[in-house]
């Protein structure tokens, strides 16, 4: 149960015992079965923020300050000077991993102004002796050498910043065509300490954090890790990621409150929905499939292939066997969502055998519909704003979507985005009424 | 060993390799610095800004293209090895290319293929490694303009000094009109 249901609990309890519904033994006895129930001191969220940004800050601010390049010294002097503020940063840091091992706040922002030293130290050094051109391999030195900062410090900022560095080195050799696919080992370094901070309680704000970050940046990586031996293998492979990602959540983070604390979960969900909205229009089914593969990038380099094959299997596999799952838990929310890498390999099917969009795009048509109505229905029924708005969206969406593809007239249109919008007041105005009563019987 | 111990072990760890990379790099420039065998480069007009590493000004070497007994087996980004030899007036030219570092410490530099002409059996190579030279930030602009002033069709006086050792590779100094860059700048203050 999470704290606040505990909170909950325990402001109710002295109630139930004074109307004799649980005897003062029972009291106890669930005080001692959920243990304190402490709020989380704004207090100290606020600190640990402010020494995250200070460090970054000062980061920022040597590194720019280095960057002015001092001219006037000798390159003996430069190359000591490059030391100093990694030094520093390390002193600084140790006197908090000795002094303060348990501050978040010391360690957060220790291990932060650490990591961006590492960089600024390479930079001067590489300035010093005029070095240049290899920018990923530059940024990947970086990552690896503040990763062990995680660990050591038990801290989610570098982790964050290893994300985008591994991230951006993906990125980078993908304009230079290079090999990339080690994205995902790199990505994996982090999984032991997510694990780590999951056992200690899966809702914290570190993991959550972390897993909002790795959707991002596996969202891109995702895209530039593929080598596009086999055009259009993208659609299968993101719609399974994002189901994945929704599925995942659905599973293993169900008990969390809020928005931001479900990160897989609402990550995959705007996914699964942008996706299907994209894929509404013909333009992704173009000239895709198995009529269309790039030969003469596998000859040039035969080892294309493998992560094609690789992430293009086993994600979507994964996210099949999880939707098997839902199937037999009879969780409809994750079997409309689940169901997107099935369409999209029906739509990617259906591209390659008949050469031609229409088909395909027709078929997102349909799923985004039926995701719309659905979302649109159970919200009202149970009372669930967000995900009937939500539902509502999707649907104006794929309307208004359709609407510029036709011909219709002005008038035509005008009445019926003036219907949408009636039909978003009138839904949220129930709603809310609804809600009222409710309250008042209550 | 408790795991405070084990936890500042490991961080020391850390702290050593991290401090180890910088100085690494410094140990092998100033090795090749020291060392390395001088080569004059002329130079072709380029330029831009990187805010991360501050002002420079960018660099583009020549040769941009060396004649191959068969363009077809380069391929486009391919890193290579640039043999370099010294022409009659002195700069440096590139006798070869090579997929891999040459043995027996022969001076190369690692360059980019840009593209391959097979008509004219001609590769065309970019030189990702020597294309920044740093300055401060108000110096760098002006540089930049002389350098710029000095590389067009009817006036070539600039050319860059790199030391090479083995395949390592650092650019020592800019020069226009046959000055260091920063001497040039000083005599020429308007």
């Amino acid at each position: 149960m999470n704290k606040k249901s505990v909170q909950w609990l325990y402001g109710e309890m002295p109630g139930l015992v004074a109307r004799g519904i649980i005897s003062p033994e029972t009291e106890r006895r669930l005080r001692e079965h959920y243990g304190p129930a402490e709020p989380v001191r704004p207090a100290r969220l606020a600190v640990i923020i402010f020494s995250v940004l200070g460090s970054l800050l000062i980061g920022a601010g040597i590194i720019l300050m280095l960057a002015h390049n001092w001219e006037n010294l000798s390159r003996a002097a430069r190359a000591v000077l490059s030391f100093l503020p990694l030094a520093l940063a390390q002193g600084l840091a140790a006197w908090a991993l000795i002094k303060r091992p348990q501050s978040m706040a010391w360690s957060e922002g220790a291990a932060t102004l650490v990591f961006l030293m590492i960089g600024a130290s390479i930079s001067l050094v590489s300035q010093t002796y005029n070095i240049s051109g290899d920018l990923p391999s530059f940024i990947l030195a970086w990552s690896l050498l503040g990763l062990p900062l995680v660990y050591i410090f038990n801290a989610v900022t570098p982790g964050l910043l290893y994300l985008w560095g591994i991230t951006e080195w993906a990125c980078h050799l993908r304009i230079e065509d290079g090999a990339n696919a080690g994205y995902w080992l790199l990505a994996a370094l982090l999984l032991p300490q997510l694990a780590l901070w999951m056992k200690a309680g899966r809702y914290q704000v570190r993991p959550t954090l972390l897993l909002w970050a790795a959707c991002a940046s596996v969202t891109v990586a995702a895209g530039v890790t593929i080598e596009r031996v086999l055009p259009g293998l993208w659609i299968v492979l993101y719609a399974s990621l994002f189901a994945l990602m929704f599925l995942a959540g659905e599973f293993w983070f169900r008990e969390a409150e809020g928005f931001w604390s479900r990160p897989l979960r609402h990550f995959g969900a705007g996914g699964v929905l942008a996706l299907s909205f994209l894929f509404t229009f013909e333009w992704p089914w173009h000239r895709i499939g198995w009529n269309h593969w790039q030969w003469e990038r596998i000859h040039d380099a035969p080892w294309r292939a493998i992560p094609d094959a690789a992430l293009g299997g086993m994600i979507p596999l994964a996210a099949i066997v999880l939707l098997v799952t839902t199937v037999r838990r009879k969780a409809p929310l994750g079997l409309v969502f689940g169901l997107a890498p099935v369409i999209a390999a029906l739509g990617y099917c259906l591209s390659s055998l008949y050469e031609s969009s229409a088909p395909s795009a027709g078929l997102f048509d349909l799923y985004l519909l039926a995701i719309g109505i659905w979302l649109m229905a159970s919200g009202i029924r149970t009372g669930k704003q967000g995900q009937m708005n939500v539902g509502l969206l999707a649907v104006t969406a794929l309307i208004v979507a359709r609407f510029f593809d036709s011909d219709l007239s002005f008038l035509l249109r005008g009445l019926v985005f003036i219907a949408l919008g009636l039909a978003f007041l009138a839904t949220n105005i129930f709603m809310l009424r609804r809600k009222g009563v409710s309250h008042e019987q209550a | 060993m408790n795991r405070r111990n084990l936890l500042l072990l490991a961080f020391a760890a850390a702290v050593a390799v991290q401090l180890a990379v910088p100085a690494w790099m410094i140990a092998g420039r100033e090795l090749t610095m020291r060392a390395g065998k001088l080569f004059k480069f002329k130079t072709r007009p380029v330029d831009p800004v990187d805010a991360f590493r501050g002002r420079y000004v960018w660099l583009g070497l020549e040769p941009g293209a060396v004649m191959v007994p068969d363009a077809k087996k380069w391929r486009t980004n391919q890193k290579v090895f640039a043999v370099l030899g010294t022409d009659s007036n002195g700069f440096a030219m590139v006798n070869r290319l090579e997929r891999a570092m040459p043995a027996g410490g022969e001076a190369s530099v690692k360059v980019r293929v840009q593209w391959s002409d097979i008509y004219k059996n001609e590769v065309r190579i970019g030189w990702p490694g020597l294309d920044r030279y740093y300055m401060t930030e108000k110096k760098a602009p002006e540089a930049e303009k002389a350098y710029w002033d000095h590389n067009v069709r009817t006036n070539r006086g600039c050319h860059v000094t790199v030391r090479v050792r083995g395949g390592s590779a650092v650019i020592e100094n800019l020069f226009i009109e046959d000055k260091p860059v920063s001497d040039w700048l000083n005599e020429n203050k308007k």
